[in-house]
């Protein structure tokens, strides 16, 4: 037996992008899996529920976002409650997807930059500039106004671009 | 970190904008114009710029090649969740709060429910059930539900998951109830003779007491042999009277019999007649072999002709 097709359609369409948004966020294979599958298995239980006219993706999203800081949170407990565990899930991890795909110095001090902003700013960052979600939706994933979203998306930028000082930048091609 | 000017501190969200694709034209213009003067704004704007080259290309990488395969274990979970998943809702109703669970399959159970309310709903009892609260379907049932016990609607062509039956002769049970139609009665007798076990009247009266699809399972239409009203759903004889009320079935409720002198009877006979009970000795028919009716349309309504012996279309039972 398989899932609705309707249900069905919906992972073929969207848990690609899903995983990946769980991977940069987590940059633990294992987890993401755990971790999408659990956001599939919510909004399975609620698709029944959902207005006909929903925007999927963003709702998949506001879902994922929520499993995940569960999942940072339970998370933040353990590491306070085993103050002796390193916190190595702030250092990048060499088999993530994007160090894997990226080859530059500067694209790798981007990634560990990323990996280290506080966990909010690292969901309206990836969520903004990785997945072109717009200010709003994000706003309604993190429970802040659109605003706020904006504001932590610029906060790291400010950190990614601060970690870029003494690094030698590429040659963009400057329009102006 | 040395402080900045006014005017560069003021620009800089505009700046970051500008230089990550987001600004409004207005706010590039100014940008520009303000880092055609400052060497300094200039050169965090080129910082921002690889900032944003760094993160297309991240935004662009490859999808991982485990993705795949971690749709698919997703989608073979998936499949064991929907097998299991049910979801209820509760609502009120005029005989009291009544909780509907539907599968993928159909409607699995139909519950009034007692002080406990869901909370002590069988459905939490059964072992690997995923219970989920609300839907738009188990709502259009409750909606249906509702428009039938006001009298509004007099078919309930609902899909049923029998899989809820404790055995197989229950399901046969239920099977047998669901084809007596709205205004008509028949008796746990002749539930067992139909299913070809006229000695087991009381495992059907016991197979209908616990019916898990109360109302839709019509086991309010099946009564005693004596046309006693007998039982319902443990000790809810009163929704008993209440339904077949509703469905104009005539009832003396002092001693909890269904009037069968003011009700057409139907023993069957190969020209599908229904007749008056004063039509021959067909009052004193054992009721394990007749059908009763409470309306002629309801008979009409099963494919039955009024007998032309005793002509119940042009004398009909007045009440």
């Amino acid at each position: 037996m398989t899932p609705d097709t309707g249900f069905e359609a919906i992972v073929t369409v969207h848990h690609a992008e899903i995983y990946r948004y769980l991977r940069r966020l987590t940059y633990r294979m294992g987890e993401a899996e755990d971790l999408s599958q659990e956001t599939f298995f919510r909004a399975y239980r609620a698709w029944s529920a959902l207005p006909g006219d929903a925007n999927v993706r963003a709702w998949l999203f506001k879902i994922a976002t929520n499993v995940f800081r569960n999942h940072a949170r339970g998370e933040r407990r353990r590491l306070i409650a085993h103050a002796t565990v390193q916190a190595s899930r702030h250092e990048a991890d060499p088999s993530g997807p994007e160090a894997a795909a990226v080859a530059g110095e500067l694209q790798a001090l981007t990634v560990a930059t990323i990996q280290r902003l506080p966990v909010k700013q690292r969901m309206a960052f990836t969520l903004r500039k990785l997945h072109d979600l717009d200010y709003e939706l994000i706003g309604q994933s993190l429970d802040c106004s659109a605003e706020t979203a904006r504001a932590h998306v610029f906060q790291a930028l400010r950190k990614i671009r601060t970690s870029l000082d003494g690094h030698a930048l590429p040659r963009t091609e400057s329009t102006r | 970190m040395t402080s900045k000017p006014s005017i560069c501190v003021a620009i800089e969200p505009d700046l970051i904008a500008a230089a990550t694709g987001e600004a409004v034209p207005s706010a590039a213009g100014r940008v520009d114009a303000h880092i055609a003067q400052c060497a300094s704004c200039r050169n965090d704007y080129a910082h921002y710029q690889a900032v944003e080259t760094v993160v297309g290309d991240l935004r662009t990488s490859m999808a991982p090649a485990d993705a795949e395969d971690a749709r698919r274990r997703l989608i073979e979970r998936l499949s064991d969740l929907r097998s299991r998943l049910v979801h209820y809702q509760v609502a009120p109703s005029p005989l009291g709060p009544i909780l509907i669970a539907v599968t993928e399959q159909g409607v699995t159970l139909v519950e009034y429910l007692g002080r406990g309310g869901a909370a002590g709903s069988r459905l939490f009892r059964e072992a690997g059930v995923e219970a989920v609260e609300g839907g738009a379907e188990v709502d259009r049932l409750h909606g249906e539900l509702r428009e039938f016990v006001e009298g509004r609607r007099t078919h309930l062509d609902w899909s049923l998951d029998l899989r809820s039956a404790r055995s197989d002769f229950q399901r046969q049970v239920m099977q047998a109830t669901v084809a007596v139609p709205y205004g008509a009665v028949a008796s746990y007798a002749g539930i067992a003779r139909e299913l070809g076990r006229p000695a087991a009247v009381r495992a059907v009266a016991q197979a209908l007491r616990h019916n898990p699809l109360p109302i839709v399972v019509p086991c309010h239409r099946i009564i005693g042999s004596t046309g006693k009203l007998v039982g319902y759903a443990g000790n809810k004889i009163g929704l008993k009277e209440q339904l077949l009320g509703l469905e104009g079935v005539p009832v003396n409720t002092r001693a909890s019999r269904i009037e069968r002198d003011a009700m057409y009877h139907y023993d069957p006979n190969p020209d599908h007649q229904y007749c008056l009970p004063t039509c021959g000795s067909i009052l004193r028919r054992p009721l394990a072999q007749v059908r009763l009716f409470a309306h002629r349309e309801q008979a009409a309504a099963s494919g039955l002709e009024p007998c032309l012996d005793c002509r119940p279309d042009l004398h009909p039972l007045s009440r």
